[in-house]
């Protein structure tokens, strides 16, 4: 659907689009360039300086080797390098564990708890991952809720959280839904006469489902899966709250925070985490090229629901209730924890109060405010420059300009910690203008680290409201005789309002609450967002109940954007659904 | 292959409160090649689908042989049913998509092996064997899974819409394919379909259905030339249906038309007061003459073999086909003419 | 804390008719926002033509950034508890000499100095290291308080125990330099590393201790004495006890080289040593020791008071300077034989306590001298003391920028590798005897 305009056409648009968008500037390419030029010095020079100086010898300056060779050498190192990996797996593995009954029983069965999975499916996503950590060590810690009760009644206690495996539970928890959503569309994809071919060859039941149904759910689940995976080999606050350090991600933090920017470590552990991560999205890629196997035809329906038998019924219920509350639990955890007082050594805190949200409240006002501040400013850069690049990218034909797409999504396989390390070493030796202030510890930076790892999800989002707008609709308007500037502004931004607005939601709420890039980049109290109140408050024996109102606060901020972007969407659905 | 025939007893069937099927009865004769003849939602696919053991259980009786299969699961069932979209399985090769229902019989590797072989050269693809489905044309998927079906030896063989997704010349082609393996093999076959032409060129028998109920069964010659009612004398090939009376008149009898117009009645099947005339049984003259009936050309349209008048008599719009002879002069729109029908076995209903 | 806001309407408040801004005091420090915030919201109330603008780093970050910020300075204060921290920046030139005025403060806090000598640096708190436990843990688990730090190491405690290491936390390397000092080298190390068998975890921050004790994660931690104070305050079900083998070291504060605001960055100072300042120190989110005697009068029940009490902090006397030499080398032996193998560790020592358990008469020969072989193989180090203090050997450890022109010995990594590898076999060789013996 990419229209190429004679380059007058381009740059007469340009002028127009100009003026709607960033005024006082000559053309289209200006704006193209500027784009990149921003991207590059935001994400390009950053991560290159990672990786340059990983190559350098921290003496000398000169090119080597010798850094990795020493990383490799390092025990510690490398089995951080294992026990990065093999949480990811593992967390994938269980988060699979958990999704596949759920995602089965939606789609293969007419279940009246369908909606109760659908909550599932949003509910972990709401609490950033580093805040239920903190509250599931409480209910799943050695000591914790569940093993005080195992070990009074039945004697034993269960290592939910020891070491990895507390990372897992956590990351497993938070990032299935993920792994359900995928799963569910490409078992909805499946045209049910693939089922009925088998059937009516001999085959059902569990064989039916290895041989023909999750080969054909596979691309999805592998899209799914690659995503965990790399997301928690990237996450830093996770295993940071739950003092595991053995990891990739931590210990990068660690030694520059504790060994100072010069420590060649920290950038060769950078290095890895990002050539790691970009391995990871290739070789998803890789498995899927050339299986896209939706088939469902016109006119074909999904799988064939079965009705559930009631001995059916009560069992697909006690496993989405069991799921759920497990789901819940650091909700759970986290609300009890805001409300108790004192929770040593037992199964629920010794008593309640709102205490702790009065103190999180005289406490955080700076964190709040900041936390509007940075994450209004990275969501509406978003959506400028996510809409910016869609447009360029789908209605021009300025050349290299699928680079910015690509620059811009690349964005996704930085680790925010690695993110943060960048900065820090691009800019400690640059003032900000007029200031004596290093640009690194200006809070603006922390704005821009927000914007470039919320770039990706927006540009999706503009890019798919764009190309709902048929390009027929402008064509339209402009054999009416309105000018480029006046179709744009009329008719093409209006109708990509809800997806821009429902990027803008997205990328606020999550900015809201990221940790991994804030943590590097905060140098002064004042310039804290939630997040790392949050983490603040949970360094002090009297700040955890307000660390954890703080935290109620920050999924009360998730859930509402989610929620609010999730309406915006279908209510843009439904005013497109004629015109389409 | 043992042939078995099928009978189908009194089948009711309902989607929740929605009655698709209202009381079924047909039987289908061991071999024989039959077509379910019907506008969409008539109930032929879902007839199939219930011989085939999806959908919602049907009350009644189906019996495939001498076993009733109503309650029993489509894999327990042993028929052979080919989908519309084919549906191959995409990440199985052709070998494998075609071996699936020995795998699932536990046939062992060799057997399997010789029988993959040999169903692949009957329906001549065997050098296909190691392709992935995408790669395959529209009428090679189709032959495929033809092949994936026909190599377990099922009692019944149900085609839904086969040709449907082919385009027009491919499809006349399948179609004599369809029917040469059937005579081949042998195999009881039930063909659904929309196209009159497709179930005309292939069926021993056919039944038309409309609104779930069975309208008619019998050749295609039967239904064509003998429909039981107005929908099957409209929906095989075009009816021209005039209203009125028979009268007689000593040995001769004549059908007048409520216009007046008069039809000679040589021999007639059925009775009733409406008579169907086929386009091609009527010629148009310049002139009257006996038997005539007077009208005005309203339309023409040029059909390639023939030429089609749309002619007001008799109180109706006649539809009358024309043989296209070429340097024969056309009857120009408006023109007064008169028609003269061939009544020789006309059906009155 | 406060926004710039509303400290500029406090002063407005107080001061109607004050003309211009606020002088501007930047400080670096490494204590917590519980704590700065009520001695900020005093000094500010005390002098309200300043304003305090405090920025939070833990001590090594601290000390990093003012090394690196030195050469166009915007830092006042350097305020952190370890003295070596301090002792690391005194010797880097990045401290300013100046003169405080205070009353009431004496020179010494239990057998330690109360400020620099060069004048460079000053003490305002005192803090102690010891034993913090928390009491329904160890009712539920039927153990006893700890005393001394020889008890943490008794199997019963094994698994119980938690601590920071000193690369981590700057009052943790003090906790370590101490018993190394006053119970030596050799024998300070393998105190540890019992101690060390018996550990649950080694975790990130110093507070991830006093935290894991609160929430009852393990019983038993080793933390600096304000952390059992201000958890006890907060109501969690703790206690806290010193041991006869500990130091009391003044936390301080020092005006940096060249700062922007010298004379604010001295009134500062000088508001800490006020009774009023003290007195701040009192405050339960705080619980830090006063180093003005007079203060303890209005401390609160139980409140140790070194002063009057003369058993706390007087049998170590720590050699600041001795500390300061061989600072990164320490942190990097620590974590080495402790932190990165903890899980060896904790399997060797619980199969020699096992083995000590089993042949606890002492009868059969045999099986006591293998379990003595496993001992020294556990407490066996890498170095003495004398390489430790070995000026060329030690600078391996430290992360400054060398010059080209530096003579390059081994890496640090090299030399930790190698240390992994000794350490790393030795605990296997013992682990290995200890089962043995148990099986005798």
């Amino acid at each position: 659907m990419t229209t190429t305009p004679s380059h007058e056409t381009g740059s007469a648009l340009a002028g127009r689009l100009q003026n709607t968008f960033i005024p006082r500037l000559s053309n289209l390419h200006v704006v193209a360039v500027l784009i990149a030029l921003l991207l590059f010095g935001l994400l390009v020079v950053p991560v290159t300086q990672v990786i340059f100086v990983a190559f350098q010898d921290p003496a000398t300056g000169a090119a080597t080797l010798q850094n990795f060779a020493d990383f490799f050498a390092t025990s510690l190192f490398r089995e951080s390098f294992w026990n990065s990996f093999y949480v990811s797996a593992m967390s994938v593995v269980v988060a699979t564990v958990i999704a596949l009954p759920l995602a089965y029983i939606t789609t293969r069965f007419n279940f009246s708890g369908s909606i109760l999975i659908q909550s599932l499916g949003f509910i972990p996503l709401i609490m950033p991952p580093f805040v239920g950590a903190v509250a599931m060590q409480l209910i799943f810690g050695r000591n914790g809720t569940i093993n005080l009760l195992l070990r009074d009644h039945v004697g034993i206690s269960i290592p939910f959280m020891d070491g990895l495996n507390g990372v897992i539970l956590v990351q497993s928890i938070h990032y299935f839904p993920f792994i359900l959503i995928n799963l569910s569309a490409s078992l909805r994809n499946i045209d049910r006469s693939m089922e009925e071919a088998a059937q009516s060859l001999g085959s059902y039941g569990l064989r039916l489902f290895q041989r023909i149904v999750f080969p054909l759910a596979m691309p999805g689940y592998i899209a799914g899966a690659a995503l965990v995976f790399i997301k928690v080999f990237d996450d830093l606050g996770t295993p940071l709250l739950l003092n595991v350090n053995n990891m990739l991600a931590p210990q990068a933090f660690l030694r520059i925070s504790s060994i100072g920017i010069s420590d060649p470590m920290g950038y060769v552990i950078s290095c890895i985490l990002v050539v790691f991560s970009i391995l990871s999205l290739w070789a998803s890629f890789l498995v899927m090229r050339g299986k896209d196997y939706a088939t469902v035809q016109k006119g074909g329906g999904g799988m064939a629901k079965r009705d559930l038998k009631p001995a059916e019924k009560t069992l697909a219920y006690g496993v989405v209730i069991f799921i759920l509350l497990v789901v819940l639990s650091p909700h759970i955890g986290l609300l009890l924890l805001s409300f108790g007082t004192i929770w040593s050594f037992a199964p629920l805190p010794d008593g309640y109060t709102v205490e702790n949200y009065l103190t999180m409240w005289e406490g955080s006002k700076t964190f709040i405010f900041n936390t509007v501040l940075y994450a209004g400013i990275a969501a509406t850069l978003d959506v400028i420059i996510g809409t910016a690049i869609a447009y360029i990218v789908i209605r021009t034909g300025i050349v290299g300009r699928k680079w910015l797409d690509y620059l811009a999504t690349a964005a996704l396989a930085v680790p925010g910690v690695v993110l943060g390390i960048g900065y820090l070493r691009t800019f400690h030796g640059v003032d900000v203008p007029f200031t004596d202030e290093s640009l690194a510890s200006w809070w603006v930076i922390i704005a821009l680290a927000l914007m470039i790892r919320r770039l990706p999800y927006a540009l999706r989002a503009c890019t798919a409201a764009l190309q709902q707008v048929s390009l027929a609709l402008e064509e339209a308007a402009e054999s009416l005789g309105a000018t480029k500037r006046r179709t744009i502004q009329k008719i093409v931004v209006p109708l990509m309002t809800g997806g821009i607005l429902a990027g803008f939601v997205t990328s606020f709420a999550t900015a809201a609450v990221e940790l991994s890039a804030t943590i590097m980049l905060v140098s002064s109290n004042n310039d804290a967002p939630l997040a790392y109140g949050i983490y603040l408050f949970m360094q002090t024996p009297s700040g955890r109940g307000a660390g954890a109102a703080l935290g109620i606060v920050a999924v009360i901020v998730v859930a509402i954007g989610t929620v609010a972007s999730q309406i915006i969407i279908e209510r843009d659905k439904k005013l497109k659904e004629s015109g389409d | 292959m043992a042939k078995a025939g099928i009978k189908i007893e009194n089948v009711h069937l309902s989607f929740g409160k929605t009655k698709v099927l209202k009381g079924v009865d047909l039987e289908i004769r061991p071999g024989e090649f039959f077509a379910f003849l019907g506008p969409s939602g008539s109930g032929k696919s879902t007839l199939l689908r219930a011989i085939a053991g999806f959908g919602p259980t049907p009350k009644g009786r189906i019996l495939i042989g001498e076993r009733d299969v109503v309650g029993l699961n489509p894999w327990s069932r042993n028929v052979g049913m080919v989908f519309q979209s084919y549906a191959l399985w995409p990440h199985m090769s052709v070998r494998d998509n075609v071996a699936f229902g020995l795998r699932e019989r536990r046939v062992p590797t060799a057997d399997a092996k010789r029988r993959v072989s040999e169903v692949l050269d009957l329906v001549g693809l065997a050098h296909l064997a190691e392709r992935m489905p995408n790669q395959l044309s529209g009428g090679q998927q189709q032959r495929i899974a033809l092949a994936r079906t026909i190599i377990v030896e099922p009692e019944v063989l149900l085609l839904d819409e086969p040709l449907s997704n082919l385009d027009a010349g491919l499809r006349v082609q399948m179609r004599r394919e369809l029917l040469r393996l059937q005579r081949q093999l042998g195999l009881t076959t039930i063909f659904v379909t929309h196209d009159q032409e497709e179930a005309n060129t292939t069926s021993d028998r056919m039944a038309v259905l409309d609104g779930g109920v069975i309208q008619q069964v019998g050749s295609p010659q039967e239904l064509y030339d003998r429909p039981a009612n107005l929908f099957v004398a409209n929906f095989l090939g075009t009816a021209n249906i005039l209203k009125g009376k028979v009268e007689i008149d000593g040995d001769e009898m004549r059908f007048v038309t409520e216009t007046g117009d008069t039809l000679g009645l040589p021999s007639v099947i059925g009775s009733g007061t409406n008579v169907v005339l086929r386009p091609q049984n009527i010629t148009i003259q310049q002139t009257e003459s006996k038997d005539t009936f007077q009208g005005e050309i309203l339309h023409r349209e040029f059909l390639g073999s023939q030429i089609r008048y749309l002619v007001r008599a008799a109180g109706a719009e006649i539809v009358v086909d024309q043989s296209h002879v070429p340097e024969h002069s056309w009857f120009e729109n408006g023109a007064t003419v008169h028609l003269r029908a061939n009544t020789t076995g006309a059906v009155l209903l | 804390m406060k926004t710039k806001l509303m400290a500029s309407l406090v002063v407005v408040a107080l001061s109607a008719g004050a003309a211009s801004a606020n002088e501007k005091i930047m400080v670096i420090t490494s204590f917590p926002d519980s704590m700065t915030g009520p001695i900020e919201a005093g000094f500010e109330a005390a002098n309200p033509q300043f304003d305090l603008e405090v920025l939070n780093k833990k001590t090594s970050a601290g000390v990093k950034f003012i090394q690196e910020i030195a050469g166009a300075n915007t830092a006042d204060i350097f305020w952190a508890s370890a003295p070596d921290a301090f002792e690391v920046l005194k010797s880097d030139g990045l401290l300013a000499d100046v003169t405080i005025k205070s009353e009431g403060i004496p020179d010494k806090i239990g057998a330690y100095p109360m400020n620099d000598p060069d004048g460079k640096y000053y003490g305002f708190a005192g803090a102690g290291y010891g034993i913090m436990w928390n009491e329904r843990y160890l009712k539920a688990n039927g153990l006893e308080p700890a005393a001394e730090w020889d008890d943490l190491a008794k199997p019963e405690y094994h698994g119980h125990v938690g601590m920071s290491a000193p690369s981590r936390s700057g009052t943790t390397h003090l906790t370590v330099e101490t018993v190394l000092q006053g119970d030596g080298w050799d024998a300070g190390w393998a105190k540890w590393k019992r101690i060390a068998g018996n550990f649950s975890t080694v975790t990130e921050r110093s507070f991830g201790v006093p935290d894991g004790v609160n929430t009852g994660d393990f019983g038993l931690g080793i933390v600096i004495d304000f952390f059992g104070f201000s958890s006890k305050a907060s109501g969690f079900p703790v206690d806290f006890q010193y041991p006869t083998i500990t130091a009391l070291v003044p936390a301080n504060v020092a005006v940096v080289e060249n700062a922007p605001n010298e004379a604010g960055a001295i009134a500062f100072i000088e508001y800490l040593l006020t009774p009023e300042g003290q007195e701040v120190l009192l405050d339960p989110a705080i619980m830090r020791l006063p180093i003005n005697p007079a203060t303890y009068a209005n401390a609160p029940e139980g409140f140790p008071n070194p002063f009057e009490d003369s058993t706390i902090g007087a049998t170590v006397k720590f050699d600041v300077a001795k500390s300061g030499a061989r600072y990164n080398l320490v942190n990097s032996m620590f974590d080495v034989m402790i932190t990165y193998r903890l899980d060896d560790l904790r399997d060797t020592v619980a199969a020699i306590q096992k083995a000590e358990a089993i042949h606890a008469d002492g009868n059969n020969a045999a099986a006591k001298a293998k379990i003595a072989e496993a001992r020294a193989l556990v407490d066996a180090n890498p170095i003495d003391e004398a390489k430790s203090l070995d000026a060329e050997f030690a600078a391996i450890f430290t992360k400054k920028r060398k010059k080209a022109t530096d003579k390059v010995g081994e890496r640090q990594a090299e030399v930790e590798a190698r240390w992994d590898a000794m350490v790393v076999e030795n605990y296997a060789k013992a682990k290995a005897l200890a089962v043995e013996a148990a099986g005798m």
